[in-house]
């Protein structure tokens, strides 16, 4: 069959090349860094408090994340990736499951700021899914991955130390950005609007080295991948928002969480990937779902984004905000 | 005689007398503090990031001092010419005012917000031969320069004095992403570069010589008033009036300002007398940093500011306490450090001032007084005997009283029109004899507004004079229903005004902002008729989804009410 063909075609080649050289793998961790750095530069501990007393955002933030984002994901798979041989289609699904059980990006902040949405509510759901994958990230990812292979085959392969290691590194940016907030207000400020926009140049550049460089593997990926990688993200918002209209938050708060699941820490996954991955062949597979994800996102929120401005805040601001 | 018997109720630490005042003009009280303590910070601009900069006390005195020189030295002003001053709270402000009064020249402070022909108004009237202004309103100048005496102008950075970086950062935010940062088409000079000219002057030691020809009664600054009645009038404000009125408001807070230990919140807009005199003026006065804030809406513009500085003091409006104690942020971390806190520029609503109290566990006391008045007439004492609803006792050497329409002294309890005496009180309008001559009448104030005395000198505002409704008769007094309307739950705001009535003469109409599910207007109705008499309850009850404001955030009823009659007359014209 043709598409076999192609695809092993495809694998031999991702073999053979590397597919993210060793300056754009430091590259990546150093904008990981400064993207947790900015998270980390925009809080306060009064901001831990003042969610404990108000869990409910929280709450709902946490089931949003690593309940229905990795269920998504999963189902994407099996409906869609599954379709195709195995070989190509299991390293694939890992990459797709790890996407779907990181935290939330910093990157939503912006998009949860020009959605009209409650920025303080983004940045503390981010900060609170972050610290909350330590533990719930491997767990979650353990499980799928379980269900994908029962053979076990796709576990063994990331070891859960490397996972929580590499999310306990992350975190010390983050403390290290409160630190440095708490010296000195404007380097706070600074390295939090860079933060956010590090999100953003990491797109870029993406676009402009990873994929001229995997063109050939890209144009031969089939659309099941393309439609997991996109629908992670669109499908994600879409039922989050349904979900938190259906329960009547706010409509500010609703967007919000809606922007908050959907939008994935894709850096971070892709740094997961880097890290655990480096030097086994199958890297490229695996790799493809978190870059395919972090590109499509910014499209998809971008749309998003536009719908969600058309909210007429005058109108909204008379209804109680309980968040 | 005039009744006076609020003298018995200042507290002990209150000299009811104004302590004698040995400083000839304002700057040399600036120079003063500015020795005292010249390394704290005395100003702080904070941005709704956090992002800042700060000044201190020595910097300021010697930027001030670099402007006056480019005024008088290379601008070649004289001693009394006016210099209009048009930006938001920042940095640059207090460099300019100070520097504009260095000069010996007059200070016209001006809304950033105005149009084209609100400037040109103010600037023609008041004669003013320079400007300094913000470069995110200077697109207006093609159209208004032409038809103003205006010689100079100088423009301020929002970012002026920040750390390189962060000025960098908010500059390449305001040009890129706000697009805020228009061309500016006349000859203009940057503020920095008429400081560095100022410092650089070869006759730069002749600073201290400006102010040879000043004396008290000097005009200090021209404080525009009056637009929401009509054509706006320049209030003279001498140099006494605003040294006088400063040290009476530093008086009676007694030990609740510690000199050199106090940080206080301006979010109200400096250009407006209240922060002018009472922020700018007062707290610099006592050595206390002020926390400036450039835009303070929405209100979680001001959370940073909260979080990263020790706030002791916070001056305001009803609406932006009413606004902070909407914010959820404000509610569950509300300032450890502050002492206290007023409120002026409109009636505190008696709600807004039992939460605010609650939350904080400090007092919000309110004052009054008027642009005419520089501006502070009356104070509720700190120490506890404030009596809520009321704007207090006549701040230190202040007389008051009470006077009906043939100018009769009032009995105890009745209604009456304010009038003031005081060194505060201001010398007339600028080049309007006229209404000078119908406002200040034997040295004394008429302030328009109707009030009340308690038998221990406190006072309360019942209403503007130009607002009471007239209903068949009857005196309603707008305030006292919208107070009862604020009580319903859900409502977030209300303006009340009078409107034409064939049968009444007017009859009273409420203009409610409500959350929703908003309250229907049954429940508001029936709310007011249990606590008015008939004749003050409305007639009818408009929700709306804001009412109009100043640019302190006064309710212009006056608006409002022109609002109504027009879209009725509208409305009228479609029926037919």
């Amino acid at each position: 069959m043709n598409l076999i063909a192609t695809l092993s075609r495809a694998q031999a080649q991702v073999s053979e090349q590397d597919v993210v050289t060793p300056f754009e793998e430091v590259l990546l961790v150093v904008m990981v860094f400064v993207i947790m750095f900015g998270l980390g530069a925009g809080l306060t501990p009064r901001d831990f408090r003042l969610a404990l007393r108000r869990p409910w955002g929280l709450i709902i933030g946490w089931v949003t994340q690593f309940g229905i984002m990795p269920l998504l994901a999963y189902l994407l798979i099996v409906t869609f990736l599954f379709q195709l041989p195995k070989e190509y289609a299991l390293p694939v699904a890992i990459g797709a499951m790890i996407m779907g059980s990181v935290p939330a990006g910093t990157t939503s902040n912006i998009f949860t700021y020009f959605s009209k949405g409650n920025l303080a509510l983004s940045v503390i759901m981010t900060t609170n899914s972050t610290l909350w994958a330590i533990l719930m990230t491997p767990l979650v990812l353990y499980f799928y991955l379980g269900l994908l292979s029962p053979e076990g085959s796709a576990a063994q392969q990331i070891p859960p130390r490397n996972i929580i290691v590499t999310l306990i590194l992350l975190l010390i940016p983050v403390v290290l950005g409160m630190l440095l907030r708490r010296i000195s207000a404007n380097i706070g400020a600074v390295l939090e609007l860079l933060g956010g926009f590090f999100g953003l140049f990491f797109i870029l550049f993406l676009l402009s080295t990873w994929v001229p460089r995997n063109w050939e593997l890209l144009s031969s990926t089939p659309w099941q991948t393309y439609l997991v990688a996109i629908g992670l993200g669109l499908f994600g918002i879409a039922i989050a928002y349904a979900l938190t209209k259906a329960i009547k938050l706010h409509p500010m708060n609703a967007r919000t969480i809606a922007l908050e699941t959907g939008i994935q820490n894709g850096p971070l996954a892709i740094a997961i990937v880097l890290l655990n991955f480096s030097g086994d062949p199958t890297i490229g597979l695996v790799l493809i779902i978190p870059a395919l994800y972090s590109l499509f996102i910014v499209l998809v929120s971008t749309a998003v984004t536009f719908y969600f401005r058309r909210a007429n805040l005058a109108e909204e601001q008379k209804i109680p905000n309980l968040l | 005689m005039t009744q006076a018997p609020w003298l018995a109720k200042y507290p002990t630490e209150v000299n009811p007398k104004l302590r004698d005042i040995n400083y000839p003009h304002l700057p040399a009280l600036f120079r003063e503090a500015a020795e005292k303590y010249a390394d704290t910070i005395a100003f702080t601009q904070c941005m709704p990031n956090g992002m800042n900069g700060s000044l201190t006390y020595k910097r300021i005195d010697e930027l001030s001092d670099n402007f006056a020189v480019y005024l008088r030295e290379v601008v070649k002003l004289n001693a009394g010419d006016r210099v209009a001053v048009q930006m938001p709270n920042c940095l640059s402000y207090p460099i300019v005012a100070f520097g504009v009064m260095k000069a010996g020249c007059v200070l016209v402070n001006t809304n950033p917000l105005y149009t084209a022909t609100e400037m040109i108004h103010q600037f023609s009237d008041s004669g003013a031969r320079a400007l300094v202004i913000i470069d995110m309103f200077a697109d207006r100048l093609p159209e208004v320069l032409p038809k103003t005496q205006i010689e100079t102008v100088v423009t301020v950075k929002i970012s002026e004095f920040f750390p390189k970086v962060v000025g960098g950062v908010i500059r390449l935010v305001q040009k890129v992403w706000n697009r805020s940062l228009p061309e500016i088409k006349v000859p203009h000079t940057k503020l920095l570069d008429a400081l560095n000219a100022g410092q650089n002057h070869s006759k730069r030691q002749a600073v201290k010589d400006y102010v040879n020809d000043l004396s008290a009664d000097s005009i200090a600054t021209l404080q525009y008033t009056g637009g929401t009645t009509g054509v706006s009038k320049g209030a003279m404000l001498s140099h006494l009036n605003l040294i006088a009125n400063t040290i009476q408001m530093i008086q009676m807070a007694g030990s609740f300002i510690r000199p050199g230990k106090e940080t206080v919140i301006t979010a109200i807009p400096l250009y407006h007398i209240f922060a002018f005199t009472v922020n700018l003026l007062g707290f610099f006065h006592v050595g206390a940093r002020n926390i400036v804030i450039p835009n303070p809406r929405p209100p979680s513009n001001l959370k940073r500011a909260f979080e990263n500085y020790k706030i002791t003091w916070v001056t305001g409006v009803n609406t932006l306490y009413n606004a902070l104690l909407k914010e959820r942020w404000f509610l569950d971390g509300p300032p450890k450090h502050l002492r206290a806190s007023v409120a002026g520029g409109m009636a505190l609503h008696q709600s807004v001032a039992t939460n605010w109290q609650e939350i904080t566990n400090t007092p919000l006391v309110e004052g009054f007084g008027l642009t005419e008045s520089a501006p502070v007439l009356t104070f509720n004492p700190l120490d506890g005997s404030a009596r809520l609803g009321t704007i207090g006792i006549p701040v230190p050497s202040t007389e008051i009283k009470l006077v009906d329409d043939s100018g009769n002294e009032v009995g105890l309890g009745e209604a009456g029109e304010l009038l003031a005496r005081g060194p505060q009180v201001m010398l007339g309008y600028w080049q309007n004899e006229k209404e000078s001559a119908n406002t200040i009448v034997d040295g004394w104030l008429k302030t328009g507004d109707i009030a009340e005395m308690d038998q221990d000198g406190f006072f309360t505002i019942v209403d503007r004079k130009k607002d009471v409704i007239l209903v068949s008769g009857f005196n309603v007094y707008p305030n006292e229903v919208e107070e009862r309307i604020a009580d319903v739950p859900g409502v977030i705001e209300v303006g009340v005004v009078g409107l034409p009535d064939e049968t009444l003469g007017e009859k009273v109409c409420a203009y409610v902002v409500a959350n929703s599910p908003a309250p229907s207007q049954e429940t508001i109705l029936e709310h007011c008729r249990e606590h008015l008499a008939r004749y003050k309850v409305p007639k009818a009850i408009v929700f709306v989804d804001e009412l109009p404001k100043s640019p302190i955030g006064k309710i212009l009823r006056r608006e409002l009410r022109s609002l109504a009659i027009s879209e009725a007359t509208s409305t009228q014209a479609k029926d037919a």
